[in-house]
């Protein structure tokens, strides 16, 4: 590995990096704007210039040259170099702006030029407390400007297609926007049109930025020319924290952040995990947020009443003990974290039921063999590798038809809403529902209603479906006091940006739901099965030993990016029905 | 200092010798052409190493603005690779303000430059050559191609050139209007149908040129000296004009001279010369006042400043200046230096590509701030300023643009000082000086 | 001058455009698709044919709307938003219709100071346009053009990105423009090399019509 000087320290780098990327590697700052790891470097913003410098090298002997004290002799190149486009070499010696006043003034000079032509709304614009260009002008920019000329107006509030809107003027053509559509979706709905000063990123007439990916140039655009049309002006991000967690909306389980702002989550960014999705995230994993803050239940009901929480959980209890094990019929849920399937699972084997199983969401053709599936649901793998079967329409209909099931346990999901059956095959069958929403279809026939914290609410493992296994961390506090919970909340919300979360005090906003790690051991204790974890971690710990199909799968071990399980292990889909 | 032209006076011309309708193939045939690329190919004169090595004796120097010695490039092309192709490339852009040059030996002698591009793809082991044309020039390369038409029919362009076993295609390719496709590696992207951006260098064309082939670009000119150094011999080239840069030039003189137009003479000529006896003198007896050596980009010179100063490399290195494209601009004592780079700026604005920093909001910002001295509104700081500015841009940027675009500011500032102070606000420049005295 | 620096604004181009050529005018015949390929197996990927094929489509059909936009991208088989970047880039790729004649008349560098302002406010107040806009009958587009690589005879200007025009005088653009009302487009026009003049005693070439030889640049009226 060919060693390195930066700023008179000596670093081992990867051969074939940039200098830039190895600087940013070991945690040395050079500002930057166009340079993306994942996209050719077109070294055209100018902000990452050193000096660069190589040892001299004798011409005959190929040996380096030494000076006085026996140190190698370093010539240094006549101009500044952009580190994003330079190579690195063996004896490379490097300044930046921390022992070179020509590279600080380079990009100081830099900055002022590139603030010339921006219009400065920071006040109003969405980027600003987590721009790029803010943040280095703030570090490394001019005191003030010395332009005193009309700047140049570009188009402003343009919807370039239904969810992303640029504004020309802010934007300072790093091209990283136009290089996504070309080099990393491919879709090619953006190009710089115009030459010189009036270049700024458009599609070309009669076409709409619509591609399923488009709302990615929003995270990349390195200052607030693109910008989500969805979230556009709702909140700054200093009043929001920011979660990391991963996506709900398919099987790919890509890696998110979720923005929450007084326990509403109000926007959905990519997280970067090169195992699963890299630096991208589909735009329905960005929008499909607001299912987290709507229609969500207020507290447990009985029989369509409401009710307390203990009198819920043991009308539950009283229901599952009054038939034999085997005319309950469990379904787990392709929707829950593995941890919940796993309780449900002991819960069933305890009352002498089948194992549960879970209902398919497959959207056939929606997937593209890169980060949306044709699976809707997170965690279909998960049950499989539980032992779960995706549940058969036709057995669960001839079922209930031929009176074999008293009663339906249905956990985080909605047989009624999925078409699996209707509200009049249910008649005379006992359901218990563990439900996200006031909308789920199979309510109407709960004898039992549980409301369940969701993803972005609780703490919890997601298999995807390349049997990646990855941890959920709540993003939005609940009603109801768990110690366990509370304390994860006040790990996961990363507080960035100096959020005031003591003033979060809308109480609405909080539901009052339970995470099934909570509401299943307490109805299993009034059956007789004691399943007292120390939270999900513990669950967690336990199936990772227990169970090969999750071997490896601790929270320490799954950390931020998962951890890859055994393929081996993954039984096959369909083979089993119920 | 001495003219370096020698008996200039009686210098007879090579690229235009005087032979009427020489752009015909016959004619062109008959006065000994294509008889180098005869030679090479078809005798043991000449083998493709040797080629480079005429041109590199010769002492040849491109003439396309950078004058880079033209054989030692032609050796930067990596070892022949039969499944890697590999390019030349003619550059015929010629945008630079002041340079029209290049179209008239297109539009005299366009198989000179033919034959040359066929003895450097000899040299150099090429298959296909393209002909850069900025599209302005669409009547010469109508004519261009009706004359390679002539010469592929010939054999002397083509599948197995003159019955030897080496090929080449030309292609003309025809621009639509953009000073920056004459920056080699922006070219490059042209002809890649891309939109005109620079490379960022290195990689080099010799490495990475046209779809990352490798490619040896050299202007028209360079091209049309290739044939003549063959046939005449690297001793005979390098003993014509300067020694350091030797050989005959088309020096394109315009503005306030009697005849403007181009001129083929040995390099090396006094400027003076060049103005007085070549060019007719100065229009009207007026004085001269300034002389843009070679293109708009090169630093003015004032009239003092010319003395004994001879139109190459060195020269005008010492004079403070560059040779560039010698498309030389004649200014004469009426001149205003303001207005002169108001609209030099104005060109550098409206032609930069626009995809790096400095160079996009930089040559706006000049043009603004020349604009306003131009119109009694600018302060004496704003001189400063420009000059401060032209350091922002100069050596920071993905191409020589954004340099071009500031040495003429800086130089005209520089040598030109009063007649800007004199134009800016006459209060503000009493308030300067006084701040200045405190 | 161009006034952007005086009001830089940059528009946002029609998004979702009418098509102006109709649908069943809008293709390349046989024979232009032969010539595209012949084009095409000149480069080693088909977009180096790009700039030529929009160079046919603008003689075709004028300028480069939209949909002849796509229309090249779709002869290609290029992404259209790639075309449009590249058409859009190019000054002489005409993105809005133009008059039948437009004239680029230098006004840089060496013609500044040999009277392209003068030559160009002539034709403005001639036209009663300014430089950028069309005369109302449709005839005539003025624009101010970058150096036109005719510097040695200055002033000059340029006929809808073909036939040059040297050494002008407003006589000569009298002449030009009524000329052009008749619909005949100047030939093409070789100015001879002053070398020429005292050697070959006039131009060398036989085969054009018309030739200008050297001029003395006239003194500039707009600016001194
Ligand atoms: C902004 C810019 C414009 C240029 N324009 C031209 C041009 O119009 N014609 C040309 O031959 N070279 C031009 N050059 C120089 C080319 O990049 C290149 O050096 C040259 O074509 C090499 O040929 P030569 O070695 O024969 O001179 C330009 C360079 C720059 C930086
Ligand atoms: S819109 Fe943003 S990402 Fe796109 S070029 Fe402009 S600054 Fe870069
Ligand atoms: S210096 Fe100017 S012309 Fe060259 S790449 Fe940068 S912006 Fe483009
Ligand atoms: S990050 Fe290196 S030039 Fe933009
Ligand atoms: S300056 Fe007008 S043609 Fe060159």
């Amino acid at each position: 590995m060919p060693k390195i000087t930066i700023d008179n320290r000596i670093v081992e780098v990867e051969d074939g990096d940039t200098l830039l990327q190895s600087c940013l590697d070991e945690d040395l700052e050079i500002p930057h704007f166009c340079y993306h790891p994942a996209m050719s470097a077109p070294a055209n913003c100018r902000q990452c210039l050193v000096e660069v410098g190589m040892p001299r090298v004798d011409r005959e002997t190929r040996e380096r040259v030494l000076d006085e004290d026996g140190n190698p002799v370093i010539d240094f190149m006549p101009k500044l170099q952009t580190s994003c486009s330079m190579k690195v070499a063996d004896g490379m010696v490097v300044r930046s702006h921390r022992t070179s006043e020509l590279v600080k003034r380079a990009q100081k000079d830099n900055l002022e030029f590139l603030l010339i032509n921006h219009p400065l709304d920071c006040p109003i614009c969405d980027q600003a407390g987590h721009c790029p260009l803010q943040n280095q002008t703030y570090k490394y920019g001019p005191e003030g400007s010395r332009f005193e000329f009309r700047k140049v107006m570009k188009p402003k509030n343009i919807e370039l297609g239904p969810r992303v809107v640029l504004d020309g003027e802010r934007c300072i053509n790093c091209t990283r926007c136009t290089r996504f559509t070309q080099e990393i979706s491919g879709s090619h709905q953006l190009t710089i049109i115009e030459r010189g000063v009036r270049n700024y990123p458009m599609t070309p007439p009669g076409v709409v930025f619509d591609e399923p990916y488009s709302m990615n140039v929003i995270d990349i655009c390195p200052v607030g020319a693109l910008t989500s049309k969805d979230h556009r002006f709702k909140a700054r991000i200093w009043e929001m924290s920011q979660t990391p967690s991963i996506s709900t909306t398919n099987a790919k389980g890509s890696n998110c952040v979720y923005h929450v702002k007084d326990n509403l989550v109000m926007n959905v960014t990519a997280r970067t995990n090169m195992d699963v999705n890299e630096f991208w995230l589909a735009d329905e994993d960005r929008l499909d947020y607001r299912k987290f803050n709507e229609n969500r239940p207020e507290g447990p009901a009985i029989g369509g009443q409401a009710a307390d929480w203990d009198a819920a959980y043991a009308e539950a209890a009283r229901l599952l003990q009054s038939t034999s094990g085997q005319r309950v019929f469990f379904l787990g849920s392709a929707l829950s974290t593995t941890e919940d399937n796993y309780l449900l699972a002991r819960l069933a084997e305890h009352l002498g039921a089948d194992a549960p199983a879970y209902i398919p969401h497959i959207e056939a053709g929606h997937g593209d063999n890169w980060l949306r599936t044709d699976d809707r649901a997170p965690n279909t793998q998960g049950c499989e590798r539980l032992g779960f079967s995706a549940l058969d329409a036709e057995v669960l209909k001839s079922r209930l038809a031929g009176g074999d099931i008293d009663v339906l346990y249905v956990m985080e999901d909605d047989p009624v809403g999925e078409g699996l059956c209707e509200l009049a095959d249910l008649e005379g069958v006992k359901v218990i529902v563990h439900h996200h929403h006031t909308t789920n279809e199979t309510l109407p026939a709960a004898a039992v209603a549980i409301p369940a914290a969701m993803a972005v609410e609780t703490v919890g493992t997601f298999v995807n479906c390349d049997g990646h296994a990855q941890r959920l961390r709540p993003a939005k506090a609940i009603k109801g006091v768990n110690r366990t919970l509370a304390m994860e909340v006040g790990k996961s919300r990363a507080d960035l940006h100096g959020t005031p979360f003591d003033r979060w005090y809308t109480e609405s906003n909080m539901v009052d739901c339970e995470p099934g790690w909570v509401s299943i051991p307490a109805i299993a204790e009034r059956v007789g099965l004691s399943l007292s974890y120390k939270g999900p971690r513990a669950i967690m710990a336990e199936l990772s030993e227990d169970n090969p199909a999750f071997t490896g799968a601790t929270y320490d071990a799954m950390g931020e990016s998962g951890v890859r399980l055994d393929v081996t292990h993954q039984p096959d889909t369909h083979t089993q029905t119920a | 200092m001495a003219s370096k032209a020698g008996d200039w006076r009686n210098y007879k011309r090579v690229l235009l010798p005087p032979v009427k309708d020489l752009h015909r193939l016959d004619v062109y045939e008959d006065h000994g052409g294509y008889d180098a690329l005869r030679q090479a190919l078809t005798t043991d004169k000449w083998d493709p190493a040797s080629v480079t090595d005429e041109v590199k004796k010769s002492g040849l120097r491109g003439r396309g603005g950078a004058g880079f010695p033209t054989g030692l490039k032609w050796t930067f092309m990596p070892p022949v690779n039969p499944d890697v192709p590999r390019f030349i490339c003619c550059n015929a852009d010629e945008s630079e303000p002041g340079t029209f040059k290049d179209r008239q030996v297109m539009e005299y002698n366009p198989h000179l430059v033919f034959e040359g591009m066929v003895l450097a793809g000899y040299a150099m082991t090429i298959k296909t050559a393209y002909l850069y044309v900025r599209g302005e020039y669409a009547d010469w390369i109508t004519h261009m191609e009706r004359e390679l038409e002539k010469a592929y029919a010939k054999g002397y362009v083509g599948e197995n050139i003159m019955g030897s076993d080496f090929s080449m295609d030309i292609v003309i390719h025809k621009g639509a209007g953009a000073y920056i496709c004459g920056e080699e590696s922006s070219l490059m992207n042209s002809l890649e149908g891309r939109r005109a951006y620079p490379r960022i260098k290195p990689p080099f064309p010799a490495q990475k040129g046209i779809w990352n082939y490798p490619t040896t670009i050299n202007n028209v000119e360079t091209f049309a000296h290739v044939p003549l150094i063959l046939s005449k011999g690297a001793d005979w080239f390098s003993s014509i004009g300067a020694p350091s840069s030797p050989g005959p030039v088309l020096y394109g003189i315009s503005g306030h001279v009697n005849r403007p137009g181009v001129y083929e003479y040995p390099s090396g000529m006094l400027i003076s010369d060049l103005i007085d006896e070549v060019a007719g003198g100065m229009r009207g007896g007026k004085k001269l006042k300034a002389v843009v050596p070679g293109g708009s980009s090169v630093p003015v010179l004032r009239a003092d400043m010319i003395d004994g100063v001879t139109m190459d490399p060195e020269g005008l290195r010492d004079a403070g200046s560059m040779l560039g494209t010698a498309g030389m601009l004649i200014l004469d004592q009426d001149t205003d230096m303001v207005s002169f780079l108001r609209r030099i700026t104005h060109f550098y604005h409206h032609e930069s590509c626009g995809q790096c920093t400095p160079c996009r909001e930089g040559t706006g910002w000049l043009e603004n701030i020349v604009t306003r001295i131009d119109e009694g509104e600018g302060n004496v700081k704003d001189l400063d300023l420009l000059i401060d500015l032209c350091s922002q841009m100069e050596g920071r940027t993905v191409c020589a643009l954004a340099d071009a675009a500031a040495w003429p500011v800086r130089h005209t500032i520089t040598r030109f000082r009063e007649e800007f102070e004199a134009k800016c606000r006459p209060s503000l420049v009493a308030t300067h000086v006084e701040s200045a005295a405190v | 001058m161009t006034d952007f620096i005086k009001d830089p604004v940059v528009s946002l181009p029609d998004r979702m455009p009418e098509p102006v050529i109709p649908g069943d005018e809008l293709f390349f015949t046989d024979e232009e698709k032969k010539q595209i390929e012949t084009w095409v197996s000149r480069y080693p990927t088909a977009d180096g044919a790009v700039m030529r094929v929009l160079w046919l489509a603008q003689e075709k059909f004028s300028f480069l709307p939209a949909e002849v936009v796509q229309l090249v991208a779709n002869a290609l088989d290029m992404p259209y938003a790639k075309v449009y970047g590249v058409a859009t880039f190019y000054t002489q790729y005409f993105k809005e219709k133009k008059g039948k004649y437009v004239f680029d008349v230098c006004t840089c560098f060496s013609c500044q100071w040999c009277g392209g302002y003068d030559m160009l406010h002539y034709l403005e107040e001639k036209l009663r346009v300014h430089a950028g806009e069309t005369t109302g009958d449709g005839l005539f587009t003025i624009q101010e053009a970058e150096c036109l690589g005719a510097c040695g005879s200055a002033p000059m200007l340029q006929i809808t990105n073909g036939p040059y025009v040297h050494n002008l005088t407003r006589e000569k653009i009298d002449a030009l423009i009524d000329a052009l009302r008749e619909g005949n487009m100047p030939a093409f026009e070789s100015v001879t090399l002053p070398q020429d003049e005292d050697e070959l005693s006039g131009n060398r070439r036989t085969d054009v019509d018309k030739t200008t030889s050297s001029v003395t640049p006239p003194v500039s009226e707009t600016v001194k």
